[in-house]
């Protein structure tokens, strides 16, 4: 892996309190399951980015091994890898989520985003 | 591409007491949705039953035969087999 990519990756991660590692773009998502991902953090309100590596073979190669995780779309919440929504789902019901979310921002969320991706 | 009985048996590799009901997404046979009952997930935290999950998975996603999956784990009791 190069140590290049996988400084760029730290960065990303150091920058954004909730980051995804998806396929498209937070307004133009380009596969079910990160548009789900958007829609799931969309309902909290707080601030998140979504990295696009869908053409970036190198960076998803270089993401898999950081995480031992195989599939996109990655979450990364504080700096920790929460793997998808498949894990995060189960969290938000048990209320483990909005726990991490509320340590994470240090306070209740400030911004909804109302984009609608389906319209 | 994969059949259900690949896809179990490969899951049942990693995970011999696995019990997998499979659905397809999309009738493409690539995109499943995995609910996956084994004594191995307990006393995991979900990341980590997942992970073992696609690590039994990792050559069928590499190489295409699986896309996507959507995964639901569910740990059981100490099998008595």
């Amino acid at each position: 892996m190069s140590e290049l990519l996988q400084k760029e990756i730290e960065q990303e991660i150091g920058a954004n309190k909730i980051l995804v590692y998806g396929k498209g773009t937070k307004s133009a998502p380009r596969c079910g399951f990160t548009l789900e991902t958007i829609e799931f953090f969309n309902q909290f309100g707080f601030p998140f980015e979504v990295v696009d590596v869908l053409e970036n073979m190198p960076k998803r190669e270089a993401l898999a091994q950081m995480t031992d995780w195989p599939t996109l779309p990655k979450v990364f919440i504080n700096g920790t890898f929460y793997g998808d929504t498949d894990i995060l789902g189960p969290m938000s019901e048990n209320g483990e989520l909005q726990k991490i979310l509320k340590d994470t921002f240090g306070s209740e969320p400030v911004q909804k985003e109302t984009i609608n991706l389906r319209s | 591409m994969i059949t259900n009985d690949a896809l179990t048996a490969l899951i049942r590799e990693m995970l011999p007491d696995a019990e997998v009901e499979i659905f397809d997404r999309t009738g493409t046979r690539d995109h499943f949705n995995l609910a996956i009952r084994s004594s191995a997930f307990r006393g995991k935290p979900l990341l980590a039953q997942h992970k073992l999950v696609y690590s039994a998975l990792k050559e069928a996603l590499a190489d295409g035969r699986v896309h996507a999956v959507e995964l639901k784990t569910i740990a059981t009791e100490n099998s008595h087999v």
